[in-house]
């Protein structure tokens, strides 16, 4: 069984601050970490290889400028990664992202079981993991807790309302992890000083591979473009509510309400 | 004043008529939950009007579901021009090819300009998937939008790391346009008894769903978020008075309780809930402090947090230097007062 993990990373949040009065973005300490979704599909290809026995390869869900999420993800226990780069690939989006990782799934020879996190911690878009469903014409679950192979099939945990529900999909399929589902473990030691070495079998494991040889330039092209930013504005503190309890119960229900988006 | 002369005038016009087929247009695709239309897909259509009327196109909305023909008035209602019925017991519950096959067959006849869905588990599953099979350009979790209308292209804001600055997007040359908007971000239209119309039934061919429902996951557990990371958090102090309150209050937001060091001094809590400098430091989304006075270390502990609602009977506590919202009252007569107006909103324990 081969499975493929698709990872990220982003900058550390505790190292950027952002003034809304002038406009601008302060990036302190320059810190970058695997996106906290994708740590749980690395992890959860982990706990499927451990149950089930299986190739993990680790693919970057985005243009890398180098490769250390790959570098870690060789180190806690994939038995492969690729680093993607070339040409006019930086600025790819997901939908380029999908090309490139459906042509990249091709050249492995095909998959049964693609992991990948449910949403990224900086933009918060969730659409690789469906679009790649898509693009390889197989069934996807998107936001699951919990992930296990049994009988060609794979069976996750997802939240319905209040309630937890197991639902099931033949493989091939797409598999979307939420943050902070599983906790992933630990590098190993030594593989993780070999692999950033480069020293033994495990560094072989790191392949290059030219985005040129999966797509053409045309099919490089993003979808999406940036506009520009925008800043809420400055938040006023120390604004009182007054009236009776039900008045600031009410004021502050409708607050609550707001802010945690219902 | 006497009103019946408005309705007279608004009763004569309002019969909504569309155009023909494969005329662009902006279309939304309706969330029904418990029988009902989703908030989020009414203010999607809401803010469809809004992009139409400056594009010079008809609002469409997509109902999918069994037995959801009544609703299909309040989407007209709503603002939308023309309505698409798909009714059929296979879509009772929304599984992803059942509804896909659906909305893919009708949107490659309509070839709409804008796709609209609310940010829920179905429209990302939905958008996501039509905007790669029709090669659309998606926009997640869209908090504002604007219009570009030389090229006519919407322009959507989301939001990075929670909400510290939002990002404008754009996607300038393919058609359609897929959007996901989230829930809350957008004002909720105004719905005008006196539109009405009647929907497009559309042909539902029935599809096996692929993933399969196996039943309750019986001993699944979700993983315990540790206090530093939790999105949603309830302390008390000191003045909280009734601590059991102060429990079903944070049940009731499904958050995590915690506690300055009075709290802890009081037995309330364990030493590993105690917010302050030389405890937890804590980052969340919302952070309602119950009489807490608010020291320096407290105050310190809680500085990433995005909105702190203090209530606390002191008018000169410190906790109101630092808060986003101040309650200066008792808090065991505005607690019981919030607990039960929280319930009433958060039915659903999770964020």
């Amino acid at each position: 069984m081969r499975i493929i993990v698709i990872l990220g990373r982003v900058l550390d949040p505790s190292g950027i601050a952002v003034n809304r009065r002038v406009g601008r973005i302060f990036i302190n300490r320059e810190e970058y970490v695997l996106q906290p979704a994708d740590r749980c599909a690395l992890e959860a290809a982990l706990q499927v290889k451990d149950a089930a026995g299986a190739e993990v390869v680790a693919l970057p869900r985005g243009p890398l400028p180098d490769d250390d999420v790959l570098r870690q993800a060789l180190a806690t226990g994939a038995d492969r990664a690729i680093y993607l780069a070339g040409d006019g690939f930086k600025g790819a989006d997901d939908g380029v992202m999908v090309r490139v990782l459906a042509a990249a799934v091709e050249r492995l020879g095909g998959t049964d079981l693609v992991l990948t996190g449910a949403t990224t911690m900086d933009t918060g878009q969730g659409q690789l993991g469906p679009r790649l469903a898509e693009a390889l014409g197989c069934p996807q679950i998107i936001n699951a807790w919990q992930v296990s192979v049994t009988d060609g099939k794979v069976r996750a945990v997802l939240q319905q309302a209040a309630d937890y529900v197991a639902v099931e999909a033949g493989l091939p399929a797409v598999v979307t992890m939420l943050p902070g589902a599983l906790r992933l473990r630990y590098p190993d030691g030594v593989r993780l000083v070999n692999v950033y070495k480069g020293v033994g079998e495990i560094a072989e494991a790191l392949e290059r591979w030219d985005v040129a040889d999966l797509v053409d330039a045309d099919g490089l092209r993003p979808l999406l473009e940036r506009r520009g930013r925008d800043f809420p504005p400055e938040r006023e503190r120390g604004s009182r509510v007054t009236g009776t309890p039900q008045d600031m119960a009410q004021a502050a229900a409708n607050a609550l309400q707001q802010r945690m988006g219902r | 004043m006497d009103a019946s002369y408005l309705d007279l005038l608004m009763a004569q016009q309002e019969e909504v008529t569309e155009e023909a087929a494969g005329g662009g247009g902006v279309w939304v695709v309706a969330d029904v939950v418990d029988g009902s239309i989703a908030a989020v897909t009414l203010e999607a259509i809401g803010t469809a009007r809004n992009l139409a009327d400056s594009l010079g196109a008809y609002v469409y909305g997509v109902l999918l579901g069994e037995d959801v023909a009544d609703l299909a008035q309040t989407l007209y209602q709503a603002g939308a021009d023309g309505v698409r019925l798909a009714d059929d017991a296979s879509l009772a519950q929304f599984a992803l090819k059942p509804y896909l096959e659906v909305l893919s067959d009708l949107f490659d006849e309509e070839q709409p300009e804008v796709v609209m869905f609310g940010a829920t588990a179905q429209g990302q599953e939905l958008a996501s998937r039509l905007a790669q099979r029709m090669g659309g350009g998606l926009i997640e979790r869209v908090t504002a939008v604007s219009l570009d209308e030389a090229t006519r292209t919407v322009q959507g804001a989301i939001s990075i790391y929670g909400g510290e600055y939002f990002e404008i997007l754009a996607c300038p040359e393919a058609r359609p346009q897929f959007l996901t908007v989230e829930p809350g971000a957008f004002p909720a239209p105004f719905i005008d008894d006196y539109r009405k119309g009647e929907p497009t039934v559309l042909d539902v061919e029935v599809v096996e769903p692929e993933v399969r429902v196996v039943g309750p996951a019986g001993e699944f557990e979700p993983p315990q978020v540790p206090l530093a990371q939790a999105p949603v958090i309830v302390a008390a102090g000191r003045q909280a008075g009734d601590f059991d309150t102060v429990k079903q209050l944070a049940a009731a937001l499904g958050a995590q309780v915690a506690g300055d060091r009075g709290a802890w001094g009081a037995g309330w809590i364990g030493p590993e809930q105690i917010v302050d400098v030389r405890g937890v430091e804590v980052t969340p989304g919302v952070y309602v402090a119950v009489g807490i006075r608010g020291d320096t270390f407290h105050n310190a502990a809680i500085e990433g947090a995005r909105f702190i609602l203090a209530i606390h009977p002191d008018s000169d506590a410190p906790i109101f230097r630092i808060a986003d919202l101040c309650l200066e009252a008792d808090s065991k007569e505005v607690l019981p007062a919030l607990l039960e107006r929280v319930s009433v909103f958060f039915r659903c324990p999770t964020l």
